[in-house]
């Protein structure tokens, strides 16, 4: 199955087929996740209003870290296997996970201001989140800077799986060292601690996201591949 | 294989010690930097002995980016890095003989430029050999970074600041632990000391994997 959409001219048709179903479901999930955020889930008997700023702050971080493993696994498997779909991924992929990261640090500093009383403190959680961030540009830049795309894809996808050592210090960071940052509320091994009606805007929220990072990640693995059939049907003529 | 081993760094040692002016302009810059902090931050002791560390630091992290790049870029441009690979030298070895020149050439002269900037910082001897020991141990970390960085930017034209920007996030964890050592105050052993070993351990072969990565993506 995997093996069968691998192929570039295949995958651009399974994108250009499920692109405009991705952002229809993250419309329909965003229209429905502001309806809870704003009218069926109570201000916080501490924050008060302010903590419908989660609503899109935990989503974007949680997607920041995601579309980093993404970019990572997509690198491995591009440096072992040496597949283009994997770099057209990845790069594809950097720009939406810098979004989605400078995203998380905004909202944070937005929420942080009426929460923690300042806009940015230097925070286990929020530097390593700033490290992310630098990550993804260094990606983005490395890609960009060679006029030899290929060349640029496999710098990129080597400095990739080096910054993979960030993430787990991300994730772990508010446990590991004793931050302002609120530990994850949401976690695989135990029940979430947060009250369900603040769990179901945030979950149709995060299913909002996911659908607009499918959606936005396709529309840009379409641009590659034509941009890349553009560069090779260039590369043909100078060669003619 | 040592034989081998051997060659490259006497290769390295000649093309790095031939010439001396290397080592000299070095030295200037690390005083001269000093008195630029200095000139900025104000001479109260007090005040100046709080961010003598981090100016420390924060030279040798710039003098080692600086220099780096000498050593790569030299050799891709006269072509003896394709040579050296094309006569069969492994590019993990080759990195590794660079490496170990540089930390020679950058980190012994700073090695003995600490204790004397110290005097003129009023540091007591217990901070100055804590910064002597860290600077001994995170070094070899920080080189193999910055040869790896200088290796992905060396065929590009604006190879500086895309050079700091992929070396900035790895540093910061040394830099964390680095910096953080010597707050327990008159206790020389500190915990971090371990953890920048155990740092060295987990760069030197991920940095040598990934040098070989890049020198094999570059003679492509």
């Amino acid at each position: 199955m995997i093996f069968k959409f691998a192929n570039p001219l295949k995958f651009q048709r399974f994108a250009g087929k499920f692109q405009p179903v991705f952002l229809s479901l993250s419309l329909l999930f965003l229209i429905l996740g502001l309806f809870y955020s704003f009218f069926r889930s109570p201000p916080d008997y501490l924050q008060g209003e302010t903590v419908r700023i989660m609503y899109i702050h935990v989503p974007c971080a949680w997607f920041s870290l995601m579309i980093y493993s993404i970019i990572a696994v997509c690198s491995l498997f591009s440096i072992v296997f040496k597949h283009t779909l994997a770099d057209i991924i990845s790069r594809a992929s950097a720009p939406i996970g810098a979004s989605f990261t400078l995203a998380t640090l905004l909202t944070g500093s937005i929420w942080g201001k009426p929460t923690w009383g300042t806009w940015w403190v230097w925070d286990a959680r929020l530097t390593s989140e700033l490290v992310l961030l630098f990550i993804y540009l260094g990606l983005i830049l490395i890609t960009q800077s060679y006029e030899d795309r290929t060349k640029g894809d496999k710098y990129a996808s080597i400095l990739a799986v080096i910054g993979i050592v960030n993430l787990p210090i991300i994730k772990w960071s508010v446990d590991w060292w004793n931050t302002l940052h609120q530990p994850a509320s949401i976690s695989k091994f135990s029940s979430p601690s947060i009250d369900e009606s603040m769990l179901t805007p945030l979950l149709i929220m995060t299913l909002s996201l996911l659908f607009f990072f499918f959606s936005i990640l396709l529309m840009r693995i379409k641009a590659e591949i034509i941009q890349r059939k553009i560069d090779v049907i260039r590369f043909n003529r100078v060669n003619q | 294989m040592i034989n081998d081993f051997w060659n490259l760094l006497k290769r390295e040692l000649k093309i790095g010690f031939k010439d001396f002016f290397t080592i000299i302009s070095f030295s200037s810059f690390f005083l001269i930097s000093i008195l630029i902090f200095v000139f900025a931050f104000g001479s109260i002791p007090i005040e100046i002995g709080m961010i003598y560390k981090p100016i420390i630091w924060v030279i040798l992290i710039f003098s080692i980016m600086l220099v780096s790049e000498n050593f790569t870029y030299n050799d891709y441009l006269d072509g003896s890095l394709k040579e050296l690979q094309f006569l069969g030298y492994p590019e993990e070895m080759i990195i590794f003989s660079k490496s170990i020149v540089m930390w020679l050439m950058i980190i012994i002269p700073s090695l003995f430029l600490v204790p004397v900037s110290s005097i003129f910082f009023k540091l007591s001897l217990t901070d100055s050999l804590s910064l002597f020991i860290s600077i001994f141990l995170a070094s070899p970390s920080l080189i193999l970074i910055s040869l790896v960085a200088s290796l992905f930017s060396i065929q590009l034209k604006s190879n500086k600041i895309l050079q700091f920007i992929i070396i900035f996030p790895f540093y910061i964890p040394i830099i964390i632990f680095t910096t953080s050592i010597g707050h327990n105050q008159d206790k020389l052993y500190d915990n971090n000391f371990l953890i920048l070993i155990g740092i060295f351990f987990i760069t030197l072969p991920i940095s040598l994997l990934t040098s070989r990565l890049i020198m094999r993506e570059i003679n492509r």
